[in-house]
């Protein structure tokens, strides 16, 4: 007998995941303004990367955190500086540079993927750390799901707070409102838009680990997470972090309720809330 | 302090300053004046670095700055009130405020330099923790100037600052521009408000399409036909 309360513990645990890929994406397309289409490969390339530390060499999935985190950071930090500030400076108009920047992203997604699949080929790859049943308010979950949960908050929170509280972070919001008056500010522009693409791909990455923790991680994956953590950004209203981070959960407890109705429905009623969002309200639930 | 020589700025192919030289002196408020589309925030685009100019330079205390990024413009204390004062809407006053010291020298005084800005803008201080976007346009100008001050500027830049505003506010602002003279910091006011600018200002310069075509005290221009024909309604 599944309870209500089972269905919403289970959507935590998928939300946790969506909040952190959503929150990653609204970086990058609420402040840098780049639509992502590549987002998923950053998380595909941490959850393969985990999977190959720990497979191959040992490395606890948790561990590789210290890994992935830098790892993503880097090359998303490197793209922007290489690809994007290029074509923000070659693009008119913003509205060219958001077109631009899209097309760019799409040809990154074929060669992270095609570089991935040479590296570690289509098949399926999981492995099995902490799968231990833990017993929550009637039903039964994994230590390993939770511990995702965990980790999705804890960083999920700590990342509230960097972009809330600190000099950096305010620079962020500054820059995502109104980037010419932060550049007046004193903020160097294109430093903190590569940041924020770095710190984006490093969420990627970050969700692809735990993912790797629950679920098997193969070189296609990556586009259903880039369409789900669209949705979120756009449910939680563009360029919120806050918005992202409560959309997430949202979402994954909607999702949570669909599958335990049909689990194959559960992808079509993201597109449903998507679409009815995109006419009812496309500021999202937190925008104005 | 600040020196403009033969200034050329361009919006792709089509020209909006043509051979722009002026002078700027310390502790001076100077005013340049014009009417609408004759380049006016062109020219202090130019200065901040939004805008890179197609030939000509400008030095700021005998360092060319021309062709530097904005930010590190504002580094070396040049301050720059944009149009419309363009506060940060989603964020708190105080968060503006606080985005105004983000230059690293002026970030070490914030706190010192917050409260001074908050004697000269008691109301500021009053609405300490609202969002930008619910301020009233006097209230948002107020902010404008106030985040200005928090980089600690030699300085300022102001583009049509009265712009909008009713005016009894109007004098208000140039009574805090005035103001900032007493402080030792340098004002170059954009105004289309020629009677006010020329009041409160020591010289100024009158642009037309793009052309530097007068300047002088301002009570010469006050006196001369030109201005007063074309600007005064006399
Ligand atoms: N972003 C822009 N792109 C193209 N032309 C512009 C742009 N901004 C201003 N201009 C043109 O440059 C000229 C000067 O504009 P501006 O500096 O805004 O004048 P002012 O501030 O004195 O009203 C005008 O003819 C205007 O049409
Ligand atoms: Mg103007």
């Amino acid at each position: 007998m599944v309870t209500f309360l089972n269905i919403v513990i289970a959507g935590l645990l998928l939300g946790g995941l969506y909040a952190l890929i959503a929150m990653g994406l609204s970086l990058q397309y609420g402040v840098a303004r780049v639509l992502n289409v590549s987002h998923g490969e950053f998380i595909m390339l941490g959850g393969l990367i985990t999977w190959t530390l720990y497979t191959a060499f040992g490395v606890n999935p948790l561990l590789s955190l210290a890994i992935c985190g830098p790892l993503t950071f880097l090359l998303g930090f490197i793209i922007h500086r290489t690809v994007f500030k290029r074509l923000l400076t070659s693009s008119e108009s913003r509205g060219v540079f958001e077109s631009n920047s899209m097309l760019a992203s799409f040809s990154l997604l074929f060669i992270i993927q095609n570089i991935a699949s040479i590296a570690w080929g289509p098949e399926i790859r999981g492995y099995s750390y902490l799968r231990v049943p833990v017993n929550l308010a009637g039903a039964v979950f994994g230590a390993n799901r939770l511990m995702t949960l965990g980790f999705a908050v804890v960083i999920g929170v700590a990342f509230y707070l960097f972009i809330a509280r600190t000099r950096t972070g305010k620079a962020i919001r500054a820059a995502a409102q109104d980037p010419a008056a932060a550049g007046l500010m004193g903020v160097n522009i294109d430093r903190v838009l590569a940041l924020c693409f770095g710190l984006g791909a490093a969420l990627a990455g970050t969700a692809g680990m735990l993912i790797s923790l629950c679920y098997p991680v193969h070189v296609a994956m990556g586009l259903e997470y880039t369409v789900i953590a669209l949705i979120v950004v756009v449910l939680g209203g563009l360029g919120s972090i806050p918005g992202s981070f409560i959309g997430g959960f949202a979402l994954g407890i909607i999702g949570s309720v669909v599958t335990n109705i049909d689990p194959s429905l559960s992808l079509i009623a993201y597109y449903l809330i998507f679409v009815l969002l995109l006419l009812v309200k496309p500021t999202g639930i937190m925008g104005r | 302090m600040l020196e403009i020589r033969d200034l050329c700025t361009f919006y792709g192919k089509v020209q909006a300053l043509w051979n722009v030289s002026l002078q700027i002196n310390e502790a001076e408020i100077v005013a340049l004046v014009g009417s609408n589309g004759a380049g006016k925030t062109t020219l202090l685009n130019t200065i901040s670095g939004l805008l890179r100019p197609a030939s000509g330079h400008v030095f700021f205390l005998g360092q060319q700055i021309d062709g530097l990024p904005p930010h590190a413009v504002v580094e070396l204390g040049i301050s720059h009130v944009p149009e419309g004062g363009r506060v940060f809407p989603e964020m708190t006053v105080r968060e503006n405020l606080e985005m105004g010291a983000y230059p690293y020298q002026a970030w070490q005084h914030r706190g010192e330099t917050l409260e001074q800005v908050y004697q000269m803008f008691p109301r500021l201080k009053e609405r300490e923790k609202q969002l930008a976007r619910t301020l009233s346009g006097g209230e948002r100008q107020m902010l404008a100037i106030g985040r200005c001050l928090m980089s600690r500027p030699k300085l300022c830049l102001f583009d049509e600052p009265s712009y909008g505003l009713a005016p009894l506010l109007v004098a208000e602002i140039f009574r805090i521009i005035q103001g900032l003279r007493d402080q030792g910091i340098t004002v170059f006011l954009i105004e289309q408000n020629v009677r006010r600018a020329l009041e409160i200002a020591d010289r100024a310069y009158v642009l037309e399409n793009g052309r530097i075509c007068m300047e002088g005290p301002c009570a010469e221009l006050l006196e001369s036909d030109h201005v007063r024909k074309a600007y005064l309604g006399l």
